[in-house]
């Protein structure tokens, strides 16, 4: 781990420059193409408000609220471990001309997709004021969760852009857990709604225990358990290891394989 | 000893031929239960060394598939050899082939920035120098054209000024002439002159065996990954011939 901070420090320059440029090819240079982005959290948030709202009709306090909250969270999970799917096999070119350390493209698509989080959190800063809600004191430990985020993102997006290089399904089995994880995290329900033995089962996702402490720390005013922060902690930091240890399997022949 | 730019040493590399390339997650799993390898090793360095002294330029020759662009590479930090080390002294920038990775779907000038920034300079010495790059690669009505729309010959002419405008200390030259009119070549010749004139190693790869003549101090010949000679132009040019009329 070590090695990859030193590295990081001395690429820090490329990282930036990855990052941002990856946004400039997502918003095609324009200032309107950022508006663009934000169209489709809104457009979830809005199909899925209507839905639950008039069809369902679930019973939760801020609801528009609730929703956008936990669209942002997970849109900031699956933008950066999808762009990290195809980041180092869109700069194959590049790999085989200049040396780089093959961690900073899947940690650029982390630091692209936490720019695009803070678009959407303005957003949501908005909605507040229109919807004059004022946010409890807690709401300052959210910057604290995400961070938290974007450490599980590292640790899933460095595996994920050197398998996809190997191994190209890897990109559409993703894709799917993706899909699949949309549902199985409290964004448009309460965690508490769901039967017990699911909920055994779930707790231990760390993007659910994520979505969970945001939604306590944002919308209710209350800490986040010390159950929900050790189950998150502990299994980022098993992603983490995990991950790392199969990027370091993988990283030093992936050139060759591009 | 210590006056070489760069030094190679009993570099090897072996590269896994996969005739049916395993590459999904499900491929993989099946092949479990089957016996068949299908792969074989292909040698494509056996012990290399050489050492490139500072003003010299280096010609590289050989067949395709020779090995050439590996050395490169490896030269270069992109590939790591099997066995052996190469220790190269200053900034190195390579050149291999079309466009120093450029992206496509970014302008030129941001091009610049990407490839400056990954050679190791920091924003603010790259500005300053934006305009020069530009200018050299005559490129000034399409600094803000995105490199998709650029011909082979222009993304040359940019990658060629953001290499040796950037002021490396080895220069990695692979079949830089193939493409660029008679008036860029005469300015590469120009520029790689001047290199040379300040102590820079150049390492030269082509396949033009006049240009090899003409540059080059000393040429090493690559007979399928092994040294099939290293001396004067000449001799590795005539060896080169002498082993391509064997093959025949």
């Amino acid at each position: 781990m070590t090695t990859i901070r030193e590295e990081m420090w001395k690429f820090k320059g490329i990282l930036f420059n990855f990052a941002i440029s990856d946004l400039k090819i997502r918003y095609r240079n324009s200032i309107l193409g950022i508006f663009w982005s934000l169209i489709e959290p809104l457009l979830m948030l809005g199909v899925l408000f209507f839905v639950f709202s008039t069809m369902f009709k679930f019973e939760i306090e801020n609801f528009p609220i609730y929703l956008l909250l936990g669209i942002i969270c997970y849109n900031f999970f699956k933008n950066g471990t999808t762009l990290a799917l195809n980041s180092l096999t869109n700069r194959s070119s590049l790999m085989t001309q200049i040396y780089f350390p093959r961690s900073i493209p899947g940690i650029s698509s982390g630091i692209t997709a936490a720019i695009m989080l803070i678009l959407e959190l303005v957003v949501l800063g908005i909605f507040m004021v229109v919807l004059e809600f004022t946010p409890p004191i807690t709401i300052l430990i959210l910057p604290l969760i995400l961070a938290l985020e974007f450490l599980l993102i590292l640790g899933i997006s460095l595996p994920l852009s050197v398998l996809n290089v190997k191994f190209k399904d890897t990109e559409f089995i993703w894709m799917v857990v993706v899909h699949a994880g949309f549902f199985l995290t409290p964004i448009f329900y309460q965690f508490d709604m769901l039967p017990d033995n699911i909920q055994s089962i779930l707790q231990f996702s760390p993007v659910v225990q994520i979505v969970t402490m945001a939604h306590h720390v944002v919308l209710y005013g209350v800490l986040p358990s010390i159950n929900s922060i050790l189950y998150a902690v502990g299994s980022t930091s098993a992603i983490m290891i995990i991950g790392y240890l199969i990027f370091r399997r993988y990283q030093s022949r992936i050139v060759e394989e591009i | 000893m210590d006056d070489y730019a760069i030094s190679v040493k009993n570099v090897s590399k072996k590269f896994t031929l996969h005739h049916e390339k395993r590459d999904s997650i499900f491929e993989s799993a099946t092949s479990l239960f089957q016996k068949k390898r299908h792969s074989e090793t292909l040698q494509a360095l056996d012990n290399i060394s050489f050492n490139v002294k500072h003003g010299e330029i280096f010609g590289i020759i050989g067949r395709n598939g020779g090995g050439k662009t590996t050395l490169l590479r490896i030269i270069s930090k992109i590939y790591s050899p099997d066995s052996g080390s190469v220790d190269v002294k200053g900034k190195i920038i390579p050149v291999l082939a079309l466009g120093l990775g450029f992206h496509p779907e970014l302008t030129a000038i941001t091009n610049i920035f990407q490839s400056s920034i990954l050679l190791g300079f920091k924003k603010e010495e790259i500005s300053k120098r934006v305009e020069d790059i530009i200018k050299f690669a005559e490129l000034e009505k399409f600094a803000d054209t995105k490199i998709k729309n650029f011909s082979a010959g222009m993304q040359m002419r940019l990658a060629f000024a953001t290499s040796v405008l950037v002021d490396p200390d080895v220069l990695i030259l692979d079949e830089v002439f193939a493409v660029g009119d008679l008036n860029f070549q005469k300015k590469c010749f120009d520029t790689i002159m001047s290199f040379k004139k300040r102590g820079k190693a150049i390492i030269f790869v082509s396949h033009d065996m006049i240009s090899i003549k003409n540059f080059c101090d000393t040429v090493m010949f690559l007979k399928d990954g092994k040294v099939g000679n290293i001396g004067s132009p000449e001799e590795s040019v005539s060896a080169y011939v002498d082993y391509l009329s064997t093959q025949k």
